[in-house]
């Protein structure tokens, strides 16, 4: 269930990528798979932390709010994930711990709720639904892997005051398990960093969905997204993501992604 | 009395968010009831209040919590100190949890103290779970009690292990016998039959137990044993002459707690968008109304969207030597248990069934709880026990009830 908090992230850093490509003077205009390869090359992470804010608005303006506290080992398919939810009290201590399996696009993944005394194992969940409530879905979360999808230049474009380039990607795969068909994504041409997505999904010609990454911040030389937004256009609900305390690249405890771990309560 | 100030005062101290590491809720409960039982009215209201404190030291985690209760029905205790809750009846204030957790190394921890266990892979009905302590006052909260114990765990590798002893029985605390919660089934004694029940100390020793974990790709298996003291009493009932002095007879129910041990097997399989767990249980006791038993349980889960279908079996091998309902833990078996948990964005609801598959009778539970703001929630819902009334659950027909809660948690 957590799997979805991490997309955000995982989408700014990887697709998020800063390299000053996008500053070179451009006679001929670069090729969209270089872009993402260059930036998401230079921009890994070996690790990465956070604390994380987010708030649900619905289209009726009644306002939900949850906090985490994230932690990851490696990068995207290689990556270890915990996250530890620590608001509302309601869900306060649940746990979910994310390990990659060699081989598998599936990584096993653990449930810890207080109330259970327990750990479960939990199947991987439907791309569709809802995460925990907000306007982000399980897809949403995953990480981005501009491998699995065609992508090209669609031109150039100016969002808040900033340059970008306009790239769109079609899942690869005939009949993909993607719940969208296209996604269009705006990079910084600066700093190369996804300031924007727009999600269409299958049979429709609009973007059902907006994502919108702002508060751009260098952080231990990585520039990171500090504010995420996704807009469900069709509902007219919105989430706001915000991360705090960000750190990359700090010596995680072995023990830390563990299943011990996990059922530590009051623990990472 | 200085002692129960002591817990007053830690109670209320924290009533708000005062600082990191409190957290806490206060909730006001109102159960309507279908008919009047045995005199007791048709309404009744439960007020709870409860703070936990959660303290890093360290590396050690220091965790302490204080619940204050406030029942119209069934009785409570009067304000006695029950810090291992083995008294009869359901005390005012209680200690759920208050345990210091030391890590011996990274990935190995002792605890020590009050807390409660979670054992199992099934939900529902777990046989490694199941025998743990109930306090069944409310028979459709399934509430488990915490237990005073030294855990040792830890992990190498893919393997885990956790050594438990607990070195004081804390017993399932039951209704008062004969009232709504927990009658005797009509016609098995005279009308007006008094109970007198006896607040017998239970002993002192309580169990051990090993529980060793893998994971393996799919697969999560475990093992384990224990042994010592089962938590749920035998009954005894006895007429006691000298007792007979009014028109209705007076029974005096005493209890007893035998000794027994027991082994498991626990499995857990990832199966595309299924989870299939399944465990079984052999527990051992020279007890002759207890017996042998040979439980298995097996239960399926699925995620569709936002919701959750669970169905679970769980069955034992053995005829128990007494009505299986005096035996509690095991009294519903064989059962079929399915659920569906479903979460919306104003909050989640919930529908239960178990069913005795034996008597014919179950217990039809629906929830919805609506989030009105992050820290309050209101929750309405209802209980339906139907069937035999030889079963547990249709036994409960006088406690069909609905219930609206009001919770702030902070």
């Amino acid at each position: 269930m957590m799997r979805t908090i991490l997309k955000p992230l995982l989408l700014l850093v990887a697709v998020a990528i800063c390299t000053p490509l996008g500053s070179a003077p451009a006679q001929a205009a670069p090729d969209a798979r270089a872009l993402l390869k260059e930036s998401e090359s230079r921009h890994r992470t070996k690790t990465q932390q956070y604390s994380g804010d987010l708030t649900v608005v619905n289209k009726e303006g009644k306002v939900r709010k949850k906090g985490w506290n994230s932690y990851r080992q490696g990068y995207a398919g290689d990556s270890k994930n915990l996250i530890r939810f620590t608001d509302p009290p309601e869900v306060k201590g649940v746990g979910f711990l994310s390990l990659p399996r060699p081989g598998s696009d599936n990584p096993d993944q653990w449930l810890y709720l207080p109330s259970m005394k327990r750990e479960r194992r939990i199947a991987p969940q439907d791309r569709d639904a809802s995460f925990v409530g907000t306007d982000f879905n399980y897809e949403d979360m995953e990480e981005f892997d501009h491998e699995k999808y065609k992508v090209a230049l669609q031109g150039e474009e100016t969002l808040d005051g900033q340059p970008c380039w306009v790239i769109s990607a079609i899942p690869l795969e005939k009949g993909s398990k993607s719940i969208y068909q296209k996604l269009i994504l705006y990079l910084r041409k600066d700093i190369l960093y996804l300031v924007r997505e727009d999600l269409i999904r299958k049979g429709d010609k609009e973007p059902a969905k907006r994502l919108v990454l702002s508060d751009i911040k260098n952080v231990e030389g990585h520039y990171v997204a500090a504010r995420m937004e996704m807009t469900d256009l069709k509902k007219g609900s919105h989430t706001t993501v915000t991360l705090k305390q960000i750190s990359f690249n700090r010596p995680q405890p072995a023990s830390r992604f563990t299943l011990q771990n996990l059922t530590r309560e009051g623990g990472d | 009395m200085r002692t129960l100030l002591l817990l007053l005062v830690l109670l209320c101290l924290p009533c708000t968010a005062l600082a990191e590491g409190f957290s806490g809720y206060a909730e006001v409960k109102g159960f309507a009831y279908g008919e009047r039982f045995a005199g007791e009215p048709y309404g009744a209201g439960w007020g709870t209040l409860y703070n936990k404190w959660e303290q890093r030291l360290a590396e050690s985690q220091f965790t302490a919590s204080l619940r204050a209760e406030w029942l119209t029905a069934p009785q409570t205790s009067p304000l006695v100190f029950d810090p291992a809750d083995r008294k009869l009846r359901r005390p005012p204030l209680s200690v759920p949890e208050l345990w210091l957790r030391v890590p011996l190394a990274p990935s190995h921890d002792l605890e020590l103290g009050r807390f409660q266990l979670g054992w199992g892979k099934t939900d529902g009905y777990s046989p490694a779970d199941a025998f743990l302590p109930r306090d069944v006052t409310d028979p459709f909260a399934d509430e488990k009690l915490p237990l005073w114990a030294v855990r040792l765990s830890g992990q190498e590798e893919n393997l885990r292990y956790q050594a438990v002893l607990v070195p004081v029985t804390t017993p399932w605390r039951l209704p008062p016998l004969g009232s709504r919660n927990a009658p005797i089934a009509s016609g098995a004694l005279p009308e007006g039959t008094r109970f007198q029940e006896q607040d017998d100390a239970p002993p002192l020793a309580g169990f051990a137990a090993l529980r060793l974990l893998a994971t393996h790709g799919d697969w999560d298996l475990g093992v384990w044993a224990r042994s010592g003291v089962r938590p749920a009493p035998i009954l005894e009932f006895s007429l006691d002459p000298a007792l007979q002095t009014g028109p209705v007879p007076v029974i005096s129910v005493g209890r007893r707690y035998p000794r027994e041990h027991g082994v498991g097997v626990e499995v857990s399989r990832v199966a595309g968008p299924y989870v299939v767990r399944g465990e079984a249980a052999a527990l051992f006791s020279a007890d002759p109304e207890l017996g042998d038993a040979l439980i298995g349980t097996l239960s399926v889960e699925r995620g569709f969207g936002d919701g959750t279908l669970l169905i679970t079996l769980a069955g034992n091998a053995i005829d128990p030597p007494v009505d299986p309902t005096l035996l509690f833990d095991r009294g519903l078996l064989p059962a079929l248990i399915v659920a569906w948990n479903q979460t919306e964005e104003w909050g989640a609801w919930k529908l239960v069934w178990d069913c005795g598959l034996k008597r014919g009778d179950g217990l039809i539970k629906g929830e919805v709880g609506y989030n009105i703001t992050d820290t309050w929630k209101v929750t309405v819902g209802g209980d339906l026990p139907y069937g035999a009334e030889r079963g547990p659950l249709g036994a409960l027909h006088g406690a069909r009830r609905l219930v609206a809660a009001l919770r702030r948690s902070w």
